[in-house]
């Protein structure tokens, strides 16, 4: 398997997850990929590490389907970054897919009950 | 937003995020440098995320596309000379099957009559005697139009016309039919009318159709010309329709008058004499109407015990108009076929040898992420574009075909104005252009797709791998040779057969002899006495004409492709059952034939003037019938008959065999021939002969003035040299023989050109392994032997597969062929050597250079 497949792969394994987290993280405002990284490595206390290899296609592939649009902005620190922000669609798929992973992880949540349980 | 711009923003994009994650890291304290490092490591591979972003833009396949073929069209212009190689191998491929394509399309254009299907000819059969497809009878023709199974159907048959205009007089080509005819095939005419039930009645009879090619050629396409009169056979005509261009038609008929059935032809169920066409009644399908046609003929079988046919053939109108060219078209469509496959099979060798040098660059783009899949799509594009580049060059050598097939004038071929380059055959030439790229494009790109990335970059310039390769090349090699080897088969046995024509001695001398067709008008010639004199009148004018030696007549010519059989009977002896009856052709001739002709006298005496209408029955017989029926006794005195009711006929004289024309070989190997006195057996058509001193060509003017002067109503036409004649009846082998000869030799070059090309490639991957052969003590002629007995080898195998696939095909040309075997050994003998010897001297070249190896050089050029 050659290093193109290795992340496509990756892409096809979290894809539903992480344009779900992409969308959530831009819900208060619009941000550039290295923040969006930056974001969601923090706000999942460095659990989450999302590969550029990943990020980029996706955030590309939000942009085509009209949830994101991205426009250029200064940063605080005055460098050009692409900023990348939720369409009124993204919020209607945002709100979609978060009463969706509400359902699915109190389902799963349900069968794999409190951790107390098993010992 | 263009592509270019896109990207630009991409990397933009991606350089932010590098600044952006490198300062964070400085502002946590590390260095610069540190922080870069870093920073990089994390980010991974910068081509690959914008290769994998791109991806997602969408229109990235088509993108691609445009990539590859500017890419690929960068490598043909890099490698100029491989190109034109290629290019020019397809264009000759392509063309040649282009130009195939061409006469097979116009060939297989539908008949342009309504439900085509549903009208058939009607043929009678007789498996006891070895009838097939043979016309029909006035009793036959009555007997099935009472049948039920046909809605209408016609009788048609050959007839010629001469047709005066002003003073001028020429021979027309047509054909007598009834009114149904026309009903069967259902085309209305294109101005006037045509034939009903009135005309074919006694004394209403004077009428005639036009085809659209003599209104416009000789009428000047004037309407008017209906209702106007015209002199056909010296009698006035009625001109009352014109039949539309895309009319069927049978043979070279542009006329049609009505067919009249006489007391005689209602009388003899044996006299077949017409062809017979039908539409099938509404709802009868084609396999109904035989099955009760077949049992009808066996009713009538029972009914008459003599002279039926004892089955009946239904065969459809379309099937029976183009079976004469079917077997041609299938020899010459298989023959650039395999050209194409060989040219396939060459050009997908020289790719697999370019693979292997440009191995080291698709490993490396693999190991770079380029994935297999996409670098297989490239070789593809890249051999797509060089069968679309030769497809359209192959524009060129097609024409160039066309105009060469439709110089031959074969009558076998339908529609021959119809072969063309019109849309249909180009775009075919697209279609096969794009499914020959994939065809050798194939092999590449498979060995693109297997290529060892690791292998590969460590061990780029010694590739112990690549053996898969060797195989396949080797197999290419194989399938060439084999077809070359039928290809030369076919064309050797189509040369043999033409050597043997050539030596053929014709019996007669053929140089210097004009020949003249004249066919009376058989109402202004109806008595016999009339015909002969006209005959005896010309010949004695003609054979005073400055220039001519001598000149007499004769009814059909050797080699004329119009046969006039008859069973041959004694009658001293018991007749023989109807199958045993021998056949044999019967000539009559004018005075002076044999001396005009040269033929020798072999014992006896030639006919001459003494054998008049009202002298004694005589005949002269050919070597071979005395040979055959009264081997050990002398001929002349003794008497044949030449049919059951007819006089004895005494026999005169003996004269030499004479070479009877392909046709007759091909059907019944060799007959016997009788000679009748003109005299005695007048026939209004004959063919005027003279032997001449100076070109025979000069003289025509002169002959046609002097029959002109005899009488203005009778026209002279096929007018040829007696060489001309001879030749004419074989355009159809002369087409093949030399389509099939060009055809294998450039077979033959490519296959030198593909077993050189694997033998030297093989040559340069073991040059190590010379050496050390070389180094341990092998003389040259070892290593000599082991390259060329790899040639060898290939050689072999292709030559046994095509040799079996010789046998088997071979068998298609048989009708071609005279007096050579389709499995003729000295060909295929012959072939063999030539194959073998030119794979010897292909690999000659890379084992003499195999034997030039330095040890040491070899041993240290890792």
């Amino acid at each position: 398997m050659n290093a193109k497949d290795r992340y496509q792969n990756r892409i096809e394994l979290l894809q539903g997850t992480l344009d779900m987290l992409i969308l959530k993280t831009l819900q208060w405002g619009s941000q550039h990929g290295y923040g969006i990284i930056q974001a969601i490595r923090t706000g999942s206390s460095d659990v989450l590490q999302v590969e550029t290899g990943s990020l980029y296609p996706a955030l590309h592939r939000l942009e085509r389907q009209g949830w994101l649009t991205a426009e250029w902005k200064q940063t605080e620190s005055n460098q050009r970054a692409k900023y990348y922000r939720l369409t009124p669609s993204g919020k209607k798929q945002l709100a979609s897919e978060q009463a969706r992973w509400t359902q699915l992880s109190s389902a799963i949540g349900q069968i794999m009950g409190p951790q107390g349980e098993l010992s | 937003m263009s592509r270019r711009k896109r990207d630009l923003e991409l990397q933009q994009e991606l350089e932010a995020h590098l600044r952006m994650a490198v300062r964070d890291r400085m502002e946590r304290g590390q260095t610069r440098e540190e922080a870069h490092s870093a920073a990089l490591a994390e980010f991974g591979n910068t081509l690959l995320v914008k290769e994998v972003t791109r991806d997602m833009w969408g229109w990235a396949s088509l993108e691609r596309l445009v990539q590859d073929c500017r890419y690929g069209i960068r490598l043909l212009r890099k490698n100029l000379g491989f190109t034109a190689v290629v290019v020019l191998t397809l264009a000759l491929g392509i063309g040649a099957n282009t130009a195939m394509y061409s006469v097979i399309q116009a060939a297989l254009t539908p008949l342009a009559i309504p439900e085509a299907d549903r009208v058939v000819v009607v043929w009678t059969e007789n498996a006891k005697r070895d009838w097939h497809q043979f016309p029909a009878s006035a009793p036959d023709y009555i007997d099935w139009k009472a049948s039920g199974v046909f809605s209408s159907l016609g009788a048609m048959a050959d007839a010629g016309f001469n047709l005066r205009l002003g003073d001028h007089t020429d021979r027309v080509n047509g054909l007598r039919v009834t009114s149904e005819f026309f009903t069967a095939l259902a085309v209305p005419p294109r101005i006037g009318r045509v034939f009903q039930a009135e005309d074919l009645l006694p004394g209403h009879s004077q009428v005639a159709i036009l085809t659209d090619a003599l209104w416009h050629s000789r009428f000047n396409a004037d309407p008017s010309v209906i209702g106007s009169s015209i002199v056909l056979d010296g009698r006035p005509h009625t001109v009352i329709g014109v039949l539309p261009k895309t009319f069927p038609t049978v043979g070279h008929e542009e006329m049609y008058a009505p067919f009249l059935f006489t007391a005689d032809m209602a009388a003899s169920r044996g006299s077949r004499s017409f062809q017979v066409v039908g539409r099938l009644r509404e709802g009868v399908t084609l396999a109904a109407a035989q099955q009760r046609m077949s049992e009808l003929e066996r009713r009538l079988g029972t009914q008459y015990t003599d002279d039926t046919g004892d089955s009946v053939a239904l065969q459809p109108m379309e099937d029976a108009l183009g079976q004469d060219g079917r077997q041609l078209m299938v020899i010459l469509f298989g023959a650039v076929g395999f050209v194409l496959l060989i040219a396939c099979a060459n050009i997908a060798n020289l790719l697999l040898a370019r693979g292997t040098s440009r191995r080291k660059e698709m490993a490396l783009r693999v190991a770079l992420g380029v994935g297999r899949w996409r670098l297989c799509r490239q070789l593809l594009t890249e051999s797509l574009l060089l069968a679309l580049l030769g497809g359209a060059v192959a524009i060129g050598p097609s024409l160039g075909a066309i105009r060469f097939i439709t110089s031959f004038h074969l009558d076998e071929l339908r529609n021959a104005d119809l072969i063309a380059l019109n849309p249909r055959v180009l775009v075919f030439n697209l279609a096969l252009s794009f499914a020959t790229g994939i065809l050798f494009g194939l092999a590449p790109a498979w060995q693109a797709w297997k290529i060892d990335v690791s292998g590969a970059v460590k061990d780029a310039s010694r590739s112990n791998t690549s053996g898969g390769n060797q195989r396949l090349r080797g197999l290419f090699v194989i399938g060439e040779v084999a077809l070359t080897l039928i290809l030369l088969v076919g064309a050797g046995l189509m040369l043999r057969s033409f050597e043997q024509q050539r030596s053929a001695l014709p019996g007669y001398e053929s140089h210097n002899v004009l020949t003249v067709r004249v066919a009376l008008s058989e109402q202004q010639y109806a008595v016999p006495e009339k015909q002969i004199a006209f005959y005896e009148r010309v010949t004695r004018a003609a054979q005073s004409l400055p220039g001519v030696v001598s000149a007499s007549a004769v009814d059909e010519l050797p080699a004329s492709d119009n046969l006039h059989g008859t069973a041959l009977r004694f009658p001293d002896r018991p007749d023989p059952r109807t199958e045993d009856l021998k056949l044999v052709l019967r000539n009559s001739v004018a005075s002076g034939y044999f001396a005009t002709m040269h033929i020798p006298l072999v014992r006896g005496r030639y006919l001459d003037e003494t054998d008049t209408a009202t002298s004694a029955p005589v005949a002269v017989i050919d070597e071979w019938t005395a040979k055959q029926n009264w081997p050990s006794q002398d001929v002349v005195g003794r008497s044949l008959k030449l049919g059951k009711n007819l006089p004895p006929r005494r026999i005169v004289g003996v004269v030499g065999n004479v070479d009877q024309g392909i046709l007759v070989k091909l059907l019944k190997g060799q007959v016997g021939q009788v000679y009748l006195p003109l005299t005695q057996g007048p026939v209004p058509a004959m063919t005027l002969v003279l032997r001449t001193k100076v070109d025979p060509v000069a003289l025509i003017p002169t002959i046609r003035k002097l029959v002109r002067g005899v009488d203005i109503d009778q026209p002279i036409f096929q007018v040829r040299t007696l060489d001309d004649m001879r030749s004419a009846g074989q355009a159809s082998q002369r087409l093949v023989t030399s389509l099939l000869s060009s055809f294998a030799g450039v077979a033959l070059l490519l296959a030198a050109i593909g077993i050189y090309g694997v033998i030297a490639f093989s040559v340069g991957q073991r040059t190590r392994e010379f050496g050390i052969r070389m180094s341990l003590g092998a003389r040259r002629l070892d290593v000599m032997n082991l390259v060329v007995g790899k040639g060898l080898l290939l050689a072999g195998a292709g030559i046994a597969v095509g040799l079996a696939g010789a046998y088997a095909l071979t068998r298609l040309l048989s009708s071609l062929l005279y007096g050579v075997n389709p499995t003729d050994r000295v060909t295929f003998a012959a072939v063999t050597t030539l194959l073998a010897a030119v794979a010897i001297a292909a690999s000659f070249m890379p084992a003499w250079r195999a034997t030039r190896v330095d040890p040491v050089i070899a041993l240290r050029c890792d």
